[in-house]
């Protein structure tokens, strides 16, 4: 069964992954995501600044000691998003 | 993942939600060092103290001081975990909080021990069973809630038996309470 009414945002593998990920977290670094999401560095980057311009996640820079570490945390929009998203999944299994 | 233009069928999409958020449970197996350690000194002690009053040792409660290098080595480990952590589940938040105010409540009640005569084995295990078998119900490991139950079974004996032996109960509590749930967490493959 192939989709289109659902949130093009999250309708996509390494973005759907990491929203996934993110639900069951309360933050995850760069480094974690990546390698639980088996994706390179420059497509998870394109792909998290996506979802952070729409407000699902926020972004947080920051240092741990000398080095720069990216923290990751879902936002209420992402939530509300991914339950949205999830909600119509399940309406079309349950067709 | 690289495909990001493949359009996702309910049955791809439900199988990268379910693999993630399993991803997701975290590594409990980290907070077992505490369970062991805490298990094993506080067994220690307590067989310490047993055998220092039969002995008729004369400050027998001196054995407790081997806890101090136990609070030291649990600081430092827990701030190495909270340094090398890259990932923080909402679990290890609500674990975190309960070992702490647990942590708070023991410390209160050894500091007030002198208003209650010391005797101090009974309530110790009983508030010691609440965090076990809150932590192994959340992270569905049996073998802790069970150690919980222990816990508060081997309390109610400490109140009935009196003297050296509640020493006796208390290292057989905290044994099979935190030291040997501990030792089957470390240990066990799933986790």
């Amino acid at each position: 069964m192939m989709f289109k009414e659902l949130d093009p945002l999250l309708h996509s593998q390494l973005r759907l992954a990491v929203m996934s990920l993110l639900i069951g977290l309360e933050s995850a670094e760069f480094v974690f995501i990546k390698e639980k999401t088996n994706s390179t560095a420059g497509n998870l980057s394109v792909q998290l600044d996506k979802l952070s311009e729409a407000g699902y996640l926020a972004i947080d820079k920051s240092f741990k000691g000398k080095k720069p570490v990216t923290t990751c945390r879902i936002t209420k929009k992402g939530v509300k998003a991914f339950e949205d998203y999830v909600t119509a999944l399940k309406q079309y299994i349950n067709k | 993942m690289e495909a990001e233009n493949q359009i996702l069928t309910t049955q791809q999409s439900l199988d990268i939600i379910t693999k993630m958020i399993r991803q997701a449970h975290g590594n409990v197996k980290k907070n077992s060092v505490y369970l062991i350690l805490w298990g094993l000194v506080v067994a220690l002690a307590n067989l310490g103290m047993f055998v220092l009053m039969w002995m008729e040792y004369p400050m027998p409660y001196l054995v407790w001081l081997i806890t101090v290098p136990a609070w030291i080595l649990s600081i430092y480990i827990s701030y190495r975990h909270g340094k090398n952590a890259v990932a923080r589940s909402h679990f290890d938040r609500i674990n975190a909080i309960l070992w702490y105010s647990y942590g708070v409540i023991i410390f209160t009640i050894i500091v007030f021990g002198y208003k209650i005569n010391f005797q101090l084995n009974p309530i110790i295990l009983l508030v010691s069973a609440i965090p076990a078998f809150v932590s192994g119900t959340i992270i569905k490991f049996r073998p802790l809630a069970i150690g919980g139950i222990l816990l508060w079974i081997f309390g109610i004996l400490c109140f009935l038996v009196g003297g050296p032996w509640q020493y006796l109960i208390g290292a057989v509590a905290v044994t099979s309470g935190h030291l040997v749930p501990g030792l089957m967490l470390r240990n066990n493959p799933d986790r």
